[in-house]
């Protein structure tokens, strides 16, 4: 497939010690969260995609491109590492320059694209100044305009809202949408479970170096029957609604809301659940204004899979 | 639900060669070897023995100073094969100070930075790093063995009042060809050590010891086990042989301590050997990292 990242049951290890085992994924276009707690496998496995590492087992491709072709691998595969290190002395303009120069373009190219790489990223008027000056903001927009300067297909970013002040957090997060909505991949490693929310609309779930779920979000969520769902409902009469709806065997728990006009239900069939809201707005008994569902994110279902220790549940 | 146009494009404009890409990084670290004052320090110090070379020549070539060493002249001041031998060994010394500083600088600061996951997620392999750093090692060392030598050979051939350098050829493919082992193997084995050691003393400090110590064991190892092969521990010993019989110099070393040609080769390929493998651990873009 060369329109999608692809593992095909990839291990790594390191010595004896367990990177990411039997990772099989294959990522479309868009933006992709992959999420994980410390030491679950995260940047070993965006090292293997971005050819950092070789895989122990196991096969990688990157839009049919694999590390071994470095020169048409590494044109199409932008990297934002978290680590914090530069060459010492260097200027932001210079870092992006040289890293372009090494990417093969002319000394004209080279500087028209980091022109606009540090615009971008609304680095320009520090261009000229020596990084080491920098703020941990700046410098991680340096690393950023530096990976999307070469204008690569494919997009790794290793925590890259690190350091970055909310403004800044809101501009990188407005880049990353832009270019997944214009058909990049991105695939982002983060631990700020709130704004994988707002990034992206897939998730890679890692732990221990393994896969423990990957896909829609709300596909993922949907998967985890165990767990009943939360829905949230705006509504003239919630203790009617929660009558009602505990009549039906599926519906686990009702609470409602503080302010009286709202209530919280959990079920454990999404799907039937939503047929029978339907059947009790359609007696006329309540008026419902919203539904949304309350634990259809990240977040939850880092919860659920993996729970706040870590360890796969 | 929206609908997007997926029009991002990635770059396909013309791109350099793979190998005009090493000597980016040559440049860069030729650039970062000579931004310190101490290695233009180094520098002209290392060439400050040429100078008194060029004034031996000068002399040689001046009627007026034969005339006034007289008989003692043609001993004193003969310019053959062995008065460039002694230009190389002396200069030999400058290029060992010279890659005991750079090769550090050259290599130590990525490990140290942590610069070597950003520079080898471009499209260069890590031979092209090392061979980058390695040509820029190697250029720097040239500045004071080979070129200057060159120089003085050159200047040899326009002073004297024979057609000396058409006849005396030899010493000059001689010079290059020792002056490049020497550098070769020089910054091998600084740019292996360097990478081994992240404070840059220090590695400065192991350089210098990787020379001289295992020369010192092999002395004792001589006289202990009366052999003449402990000298195949002695590097700066092995060359100066090497070099003599490369500018066809006779009767430098007693036939008791002389070493085959062949064992020493094998001695300095073992060594360049083993760089490679320290090299080949240690440039790597990632250790055991796991997050």
């Amino acid at each position: 497939m060369k329109d999608q990242i692809i593992f095909e049951n990839v291990s790594k290890f390191y010595g004896e010690v367990l990177g990411v085992n039997r990772i099989s994924l294959a990522i479309p276009s868009g933006v992709t969260a992959l999420v994980g707690p410390n030491g679950s496998g995260k940047t070993t496995l965006l090292n293997l995609m971005t050819g950092l590492v070789q895989p122990s087992s196991g096969h990688i491709s990157v839009l049919g491109l694999s590390p071994g072709s470095a020169t048409e691998f590494f044109s199409n595969v932008g990297y934002c590492t978290q680590f914090d290190s530069f060459p010492r002395g260097i200027t932001g303009w210079q870092f992006i320059f040289d890293s372009l120069m090494l990417h093969g373009m002319s000394k004209a190219e080279a500087a028209r694209l980091t022109r606009e790489s540090l615009e971008r990223v609304q680095l320009g008027d520090a261009a000229n100044r020596r990084i080491a000056g920098y703020s941990k903001g700046m410098r991680q927009k340096t690393r950023l305009a530096q990976a999307i300067a070469h204008h690569p297909r494919v997009l790794v970013l290793d925590e890259p809202l690190n350091g970055l002040d909310p403004m800044a957090r809101a501009e990188s997060i407005a880049l990353f949408e832009e270019l997944g909505r214009q058909g990049m991949h991105l695939l982002i490693s983060s631990h700020i479970l709130d704004e994988v929310d707002r990034i992206s609309d897939r998730v890679v779930l890692i732990t221990g170096g393994y896969l423990i779920a990957e896909g829609n979000i709300h596909q993922v969520r949907q998967e985890v029957r165990e767990k009943p769902m939360q829905v949230f409902i705006r509504c003239d009469h919630p203790e009617v609604l929660a009558s009602k709806m505990f009549a039906i065997n599926h519906c686990v728990e009702a609470r409602l809301h503080a302010d009286g006009g709202g209530l919280l239900l959990r079920t454990g069939d999404i799907d039937q659940f939503y047929s029978a809201l339907n059947a009790i707005a359609a007696e006329g008994l309540v008026k419902i204004e919203a539904v949304a569902p309350a634990d259809d994110d990240a977040n939850a279902i880092y919860q659920y899979l993996i729970g706040p220790d870590g360890s796969a549940l | 639900m929206s609908v997007y146009k997926h029009n991002y494009r990635g770059y396909d404009g013309k791109l350099t060669p793979g190998w005009a890409r090493i000597f980016v990084l040559t440049r860069y670290g030729y650039a970062e070897a000579w931004s310190s004052k101490i290695t233009v320090g180094i520098f002209i110090l290392g060439l400050l023995p040429c100078i008194v070379f060029l004034f031996a020549i000068y002399l040689a070539n001046n009627p007026m100073a034969r005339l006034l060493l007289g008989n003692h002249a043609p001993r004193i001041l003969a310019i053959n094969a062995g008065f460039f031998l002694d230009l190389l060994q002396v200069q030999a010394g400058p290029a060992l100070v010279l890659a005991a500083w750079l090769a550090p600088r050259l290599i130590t600061f990525d490990l140290a930075d942590d610069a070597l996951p950003i520079l080898l997620s471009h499209p260069i392999s890590r031979f092209g790093y090392v061979f980058g750093k390695w040509v820029a090692l190697s250029a720097s060392l040239s500045l004071v063995t080979w070129i200057p030598a060159l120089v003085l050979f050159a200047y040899q051939g326009y002073s004297s009042p024979q057609p000396w350098a058409a006849a005396n050829l030899p010493i000059a493919v001689g010079l290059i060809a020792g002056a490049l082992i020497w550098i070769a193997f020089l910054s091998l084995l600084g740019l292996a050590l360097s990478s081994w050691v992240k404070w840059r003393v220090v590695a400065t400090g192991v350089i210098f010891a990787a020379i001289l110590v295992p020369a010192g064991v092999g002395g004792v190892m001589g006289a202990v086990l009366r052999t003449k092969w402990g000298l195949l521990l002695n590097v700066p010993f092995m060359m100066s042989v090497l070099w003599q019989r490369l500018l066809g110099v006779p009767g430098f070393a007693s036939s008791e301590a002389s070493l085959p040609t062949a064992g020493i080769s094998a001695m300095l390929m073992l060594a360049c050997l083993l760089c490679v493998a320290m090299l080949y651990a240690r440039i790597r873009a990632r250790e055991v990292v796991r997050g």
